[in-house]
């Protein structure tokens, strides 16, 4: 049985310790610095590509090393042919839709992370991202509404028992679709179930580096898939963050299924050879 | 004077007590958000996304362009409003708060995060000064300043001055136009509501040559009681069927097919497509 006074004192400590939970402080040096502007990182000795890849270690389009399954290869040969014809192929980024996740975390424009102890935010200009993992221990809601950058619940871990978080561990699933692994259309199954689990950690050696180790595991393919992408932090304490408007610009439009090309006066043009142009049937074409 | 078990029951329990998870340095950073107000949540708006058309001071000239954007929007047009292409919708627009909100504050910066085109902002609380050298942008370069209004030790307002925008930009779906100089300023207060700390206030208030004078607004948001609110994704992209040729905008029918949107507007030149 517990002395009076010590009674009160535990009361006491209690209280502190309720109070203090309770206060909001948020102690920074628990979890890795994260925070600032990160950007793709090159990858030393990687294959030149025409845009960024999803595997940045790997060459393009078949190069990559996809393990689809022959569906999706064939789906995949189909947008290499229409892509070399000047079409968009299975790829979706010239309607200025984002390409949701994993693609989003290649990185096309810089990552702005915040981290804060109930939810990580990552912010990216292009597309307007605004990715959130809740780190707050909630479960999978019954309902996600599909969303192209999913549903990400995510887990802080001490992987080294320092007392310090390192690792960012983050499962998201919720899709919707089209959805590619990079502008060569390296397609994702269009039953949107696909599953992305990441690893976020700072490098041992440089904390101006993440990795972030990638598995993607979906119907389109034969295994699950593993990349690991690297970002390196804008060293100004006040980087600049560029605001891209897809739509500022954007030189295709889409009619129907057809995408087209728009001149540099604005002119409607075929983005293949032969291409038809979009039936005006609603036009009045007496009146030209 | 203490007896000895007690106290190590107090220690025992202290350590009960304490989470098993990881401890701070003892020089670390700490980001003590019981100094900020609670703007924790998702917010939504309150009433219609519009400013008071009626009493805006324009100068004649704005006046005159207004009045053509309404006709213009009265025989099918968008008028000068520009967003109908998935342009952002850029400051003070962005605070109409077309989908819902969210506040995220840092010591550095508070971000406010809205899906809908491109509404996301970045309020540096730093103490920076205005930049030399940046772009502008639709959202412009906002900085803030964190007021302890009542000297309680804790802030509880917001103010934010922007600028340095691009354009073009409305205040709303009728078209009320900026200046095309873009040298537009905006004030902002951002407070919560006295008696009801789930209303937040933004007492926004323009200077912009368009205008004769100031023009000010009051938008209010709720905020959402639900703990865990589910954030939509906005694509403007998705299931729009405004596609702008040339200077012309047009409309993609639900089956694919280009439409005019005026009555007798003419059809795109076809002259790059070969002839059948």
């Amino acid at each position: 049985m517990l002395h009076r006074g010590s009674i009160g004192a535990v009361a006491l400590l209690a209280a502190l310790c309720l109070s203090a939970a309770g206060a909001g402080a948020f102690e920074d040096s628990q979890y890795p610095d994260f925070n600032g502007k990160w950007n793709r990182a090159p990858t030393p000795g990687a294959p030149r590509t025409p845009q960024p890849v999803y595997d940045p270690t790997k060459g393009w389009g078949k190069a990559q090393g996809a393990p689809l399954t022959p569906e999706y290869t064939a789906i995949f040969e189909a947008n290499e042919k229409d892509q070399a014809e000047g079409g968009p192929g299975t790829t979706r980024g010239f309607t200025c839709r984002t390409g949701g996740m994993p693609l989003i975390m290649t990185l096309f424009q810089p990552m702005e992370v915040i981290v804060l102890p109930d939810t990580t935010y990552m912010l990216i200009n292009r597309g307007n991202i605004q990715r959130r993992i809740f780190t707050d221990g909630r479960d999978w809601p019954k309902e996600i509404e599909p969303s192209y950058v999913g549903y990400s619940i995510g887990k802080w871990i001490d992987e080294g028992g320092t007392g310090h978080y390192t690792v960012l561990e983050a499962e998201t699933r919720g899709f919707r679709g089209p959805r590619t692994y990079d502008a060569s259309g390296l397609p994702l199954h269009t039953d949107e179930q696909s599953i992305v689990k990441e690893r976020m950690y700072l490098d041992k050696t440089d904390k101006n580096v993440m990795h972030n180790q990638i598995t993607v595991i979906d119907h389109a393919l034969t295994r699950p898939w593993t990349v690991t992408k690297d970002y390196r932090r804008d060293p100004s304490p006040r980087p600049v963050f560029v605001e891209e408007i897809c739509a500022e610009g954007n030189p295709w439009v889409q009619i129907g299924k057809e995408a087209y090309m728009l001149g540099a006066a604005g002119e409607l043009m075929p983005s293949k050879k032969d291409q038809p142009p979009p039936d005006l049937k609603y036009f009045n074409q007496t009146k030209k | 004077m203490t007896c000895r078990s007690p106290i190590g029951a107090i220690a025992l329990l202290a350590a009960l007590l304490l989470p098993p998870l990881v401890l701070p340095d003892a020089g670390a950073l700490a980001f003590d958000q019981s100094k900020y107000p609670d703007l924790k949540g998702q917010w939504l708006r309150v009433g219609p996304p519009r400013w008071d058309d009626q009493h805006a001071p324009l100068t004649s000239e704005y006046q005159a362009i207004y009045q053509a954007n309404l006709k213009d929007m009265a025989t099918g047009g968008q008028g000068i409003d520009p967003t109908y292409t998935c342009l952002s919708p850029g400051m003070p627009r962005i605070m109409n708060v077309y989908d819902p909100m969210e506040v995220v504050v840092t010591p550095g910066a508070t971000h406010i995060l809205i899906q809908h085109i491109h509404d996301v902002r970045r309020i540096f609380t730093d103490g920076r000064d205005w930049p030399k050298n940046e772009d502008p942008t639709f959202a412009g370069y906002s900085i803030g300043k964190w007021i302890d209004s009542k000297g309680t030790g804790r802030y509880d307002l917001l103010e934010v001055e922007t600028r340095n925008l691009k354009g073009p930009r409305v205040y709303d779906s009728t078209g009320l136009p900026f200046h095309e100089d873009n040298a537009t300023v905006i004030n902002e207060r951002i407070y919560l509501d006295k008696a009801d700390p789930n209303l937040l206030h933004d007492d926004i208030t323009v200077t912009d040559h368009a205008l004769t004078r100031p023009f000010s607004a009051n938008k209010k948001y709720s905020r959402n009681p639900d703990p865990q609110p589910v954030w939509l994704e906005a694509q403007c992209a998705d299931g729009n069927h405004h596609v702008q040729i040339g200077k012309e905008n047009y409309y993609v029918s639900e089956d694919g097919y280009l439409m005019p949107v005026k009555k007798d507007q003419a059809a795109p030149d076809l002259k790059y497509f070969k002839k059948k």
